[in-house]
């Protein structure tokens, strides 16, 4: 059964703009591209190094991993560049009551 | 008459030789030579934001470009540099380095066009004599540029695409926008970062589907001036089903005080493709060669590294095939000669992210006169990588106590039905192998050269038939004195 948890009212979290939060041992990062929420682990497949602060560009809705550039498709949680080949998790973002909210399993 | 097992060794030795004879030159007379330096722009030592972006002006990049390189400097500052490998990589001063020399107006494709002193280095390199014999296209880069590029025109008509990195950049800029940097992204570490900030020249090639280039596509760097840094970036696009084999060879003058070499290659093997890349490195002793080589193959698709180092101060380079797709085949064949002051870090790496891949790692290293060689590897087969089996074999040759050899492997399987096997030897020649040629009637000599010939035939016997001569060659060179 899926948890929901509560990030924050949509206006803290404008198009361009991103949160880390903790679930349990997850780290999660929250992401505003252009109006569309994604959210994936905050976790570089590669070394397991934290992936969620790396450059954003809201363009073309990709992470840039800060460790070794690995470029990550928000959307899918797909590398898009080597090191990193492996997909990271993705979790599902609504917004309800002008509230985002993340649904984690 | 009947032959003899004497006659027989008499008879190799005595090819061996006669294929080795003309080479008694040291490194300094046949490679070690240097120009007077009359180039169209010199930059000063060192490396500045200033210059990142007079280099992209030079070349009218577009901003894109620009932008890459500004945000690759920043990662380069901002990395420490690597502390594992060698302890002789804190002695790189990257304020001691020259980033960029232009020798020549443009990359031309007659050799008559090309400058008079760049021309003579090249034709007493043996280029482009060896174009009009067994290749099917050269790129000669001289300092920071490619000065000379020829392609065979019916690979032209067929569609393949070989040229330097530059000229990619502004004829076919949307397909070098698509891959550029995807296999080695600039913040892949520091040396792969200072590329992307000062890249210049290097090749690009693009094979289009189905299409077999039958020879070889051969490209020749050489460093000229003192404390040079010499900076290529290669990207090769094998599309579905073709095949290309790409030759690079390096020399680079005798100096006192050090040089930097530090290159990026990204090959792309399409589904089916096969790409063959070989690697004849004889920098001098005084050149830092510090490369990041990466490539992936999707279904079905081979990626073969053939890379040999026997110059240089320290090189460290360990060419990566990520296998993508299903089938896909990845191979590294690697031989080091590391001789007096000498470190030859390299190896490879093979990574199994698809099923039923399969992979070959031989590494072959011979240390002398103190010389140190080392094999540094990872073999990864990743979850769900089902069915992939891999050999990993290292074989490391001591011609004397002073020298050194090192192993670093590192193995991670993330699952059960693989077949992974690693084999490691370390030898010395032997006295009694030495006695039983000798016993033959050989010199002591002629003895070890054949011995050393022997232990890396295997690789060798890979190389176009030329290479392997010039393997030989060199070999022979670095073997020069090493008895009494």
């Amino acid at each position: 059964m899926a948890d929901i948890i509560e990030i924050c009212p949509l206006s803290e979290l404008p198009p361009g703009a991103r949160r880390i939060v903790e679930w349990e041992d997850l780290e999660i990062g929250v992401f505003n591209c252009a109006g569309e929420l994604f959210a994936i682990e905050d976790r570089c497949s590669h070394d397991d190094g934290p992936l969620a602060e790396g450059e954003f560009d809201t363009d073309n809705c990709t992470v840039e991993c800060p460790r070794h550039g690995s470029l990550f498709d928000l959307r899918t949680g797909k590398p898009k560049t080597l090191p990193a080949y492996v997909p990271v998790d993705t979790f599902p973002v609504v917004v309800e009551d002008d509230i985002v909210k993340l649904e984690v399993d | 008459m009947a032959t003899t097992p004497d006659t027989n060794v008499n008879e190799a030795v005595a090819s061996e030789n006669a294929s080795l004879q003309h080479i008694n030159a040291d490194y300094t007379e046949r490679y070690g030579f240097h120009d007077a330096e009359n180039y169209l722009y010199k930059a000063p030592k060192g490396l500045t934001r200033e210059l990142v972006q007079k280099i992209s002006e030079f070349k009218s990049e577009p901003q894109w470009m620009r932008d890459f390189r500004l945000k690759a400097l920043d990662h380069f500052l901002a990395r420490p540099m690597p502390t594992w490998g060698s302890p002789s990589l804190a002695e790189v001063d990257f304020d001691e380095i020259h980033y960029f020399v232009r020798a020549s107006e443009r990359s031309e494709r007659s050799w008559d066009d090309v400058p008079e002193d760049v021309k003579k280095t090249f034709d007493r390199l043996g280029i482009p004599e060896a174009e009009r014999k067994f290749l099917a296209g050269v790129g000669a880069q001289y300092e920071s540029e490619v000065v000379y590029h020829q392609v065979n025109e019916q690979l032209e008509a067929q569609g393949v695409i070989f040229t330097d990195m530059d000229t990619a950049l502004r004829e076919h800029e949307d397909l070098v926008k698509q891959y550029f940097a995807t296999i080695i992204p600039p913040n892949d570490n520091k040396l792969a970062a200072l590329n992307s900030a000062v890249w210049s020249g290097g090749s690009f090639v693009y094979v289009p589907p189905g299409v077999h280039v039958e020879m070889p596509l051969q490209a020749y760097f050489r460093i000229n001036t003192e404390n040079m840094g010499q900076f290529e970036r290669t990207l090769i696009l094998a599309d579905e089903g073709s095949y290309v084999h790409y030759v690079e060879g390096c020399t680079a003058p005798t100096y006192s005080s050090d040089s930097l070499h530090s290159a990026v290659v990204e090959l792309i093997a399409k589904p089916g493709a096969r790409i063959r890349y070989t690697t004849v490195q004889n920098w001098s002793n005084n050149v830092f060669n510090l490369v990041t080589k990466r490539a992936v193959a999707e279904t079905d698709a081979t990626v073969e590294w053939v890379d040999c180092n026997l110059g240089s101060k320290l090189t460290m380079k360990y060419p990566s095939v990520y296998l993508m797709g299903e089938r896909a085949h990845g191979e590294i064949l690697s031989i080091a000669f590391a001789g007096h002051g000498q470190h030859q870090d390299a190896g490879g790496k093979i990574v199994h992210a698809a099923p039923n891949t399969t992979s070959n790692i031989f590494a072959k290293s011979i240390s002398k006169d103190g010389g140190r060689s080392s094999y540094r590897g990872l073999l990864e087969v990743a979850k769900g990588a089902h069915g992939s089996k891999s050999k990993v074999v290292c074989d490391a040759l001591l011609l004397d106590e002073a020298s050194r050899s090192d192993t670093y492997p590192t193995i991670r399987i993330g699952e059960d039905d693989v077949d992974v096997g690693h084999e490691a030897t370390v030898s010395k020649v032997g006295e009694e192998q030495l006695f039983y040629l000798m016993s033959h009637g050989l010199g002591e000599e002629e003895a070890s050269k054949l011995i050393v010939n022997g232990f890396i035939e295997p690789i060798v016997k890979e190389l176009p038939m030329e290479y392997a001569v010039e393997m030989n060659r060199l070999i022979e060179l670095q073997m020069e004195g090493s008895i009494g």
